[in-house]
């Protein structure tokens, strides 16, 4: 399936997908570079658990 | 999508060195208003629409047009995770619900806090959770979006009719993320 799909469509595997083959409890999280909508830098993920505990919510508008 | 509590989460917790942010993915229901994104510009118009929607206070991130970030946490549309100073990750949920994430992340601190003593150790451990639903509230998103997203989730319900039911009294709806079978149909695979 195409990342960017233009039609939803519901996948049945998707979340037993998430459940046993994203990161597990205990793993290390891994860190990307994001770009922060208000200021255009490119951020890596990890520094929001640089120095302490880090609540990462996914999701957008639609 | 919690949004709004989301934000209250984070200000709850902003002072115990919590830090929150919001990682913009691919549209999850694309409509004629919303669009999939087919570049990054694409996808800052319609997370900038979303922040001036929403009025989010924590910081957005977007991630690159191919998903690599959203790809390797899983993929699923409104994921939260938590994560420990240094790495290690302590909570992931298939959804959001913010009475369950402020549930685990004052086990988190706890945890943070105590470590010190060499008395505590993390152990890998799974549960349900659960969430109240706002059906109106996600249907006016759907169709914010316009009517094409309301019609695709429409055909995803109608196929997905007999496994979204409840199976007994005891066991919740089935719905995306709820593994449960009835014994018969563990049988049958």
């Amino acid at each position: 399936m195409e990342y960017n799909y233009s039609e939803f469509a519901a996948h049945p595997e998707e979340f037993s997908e998430f459940a046993m083959h994203a990161p597990k409890a205990t793993m290390r999280a891994p860190s990307f570079a994001l770009e922060d909508l208000a200021t255009g830098a490119t951020v890596q993920l990890s520094e929001a658990w640089q120095s302490g505990v880090a609540v990462v919510e996914f999701g957008s508008f639609t | 999508m919690a949004t709004g509590s989301m934000d209250d989460l984070a200000d709850r917790f902003a002072n115990r060195a919590v830090r929150s942010v919001f990682v913009y993915t691919r549209e999850a229901h694309p409509g004629e208003n919303y669009r999939h994104h087919s570049s990054m510009d694409d996808k800052r118009r319609n997370a900038r629409a979303f922040l001036e929607h929403s009025k989010v206070r924590r910081q957005i991130l977007l991630d690159d047009l191919e998903g690599s970030a959203h790809r390797a946490y899983g993929s699923l549309p409104n994921m939260t995770w938590i994560v420990g100073r240094g790495g290690m990750i302590h909570y992931k949920s298939a959804w959001t619900s913010e009475a369950d994430v402020a549930d685990a992340l004052e086990g988190v601190l706890d945890f943070q806090a105590n470590r010190a003593k060499q008395q505590w150790v993390a152990f890998y451990s799974e549960r349900s959770a659960w969430s109240t639903r706002d059906l109106a509230k996600f249907k006016a998103g759907l169709e914010r979006g316009g009517p094409q997203a309301v019609a695709d989730y429409q055909r995803m319900l109608e196929s997905n009719k007999s496994a979204r039911a409840a199976p007994s009294e005891d066991v919740g709806p089935r719905i995306p993320g709820n593994f449960y079978k009835t014994r018969d149909e563990s049988d049958k695979r």
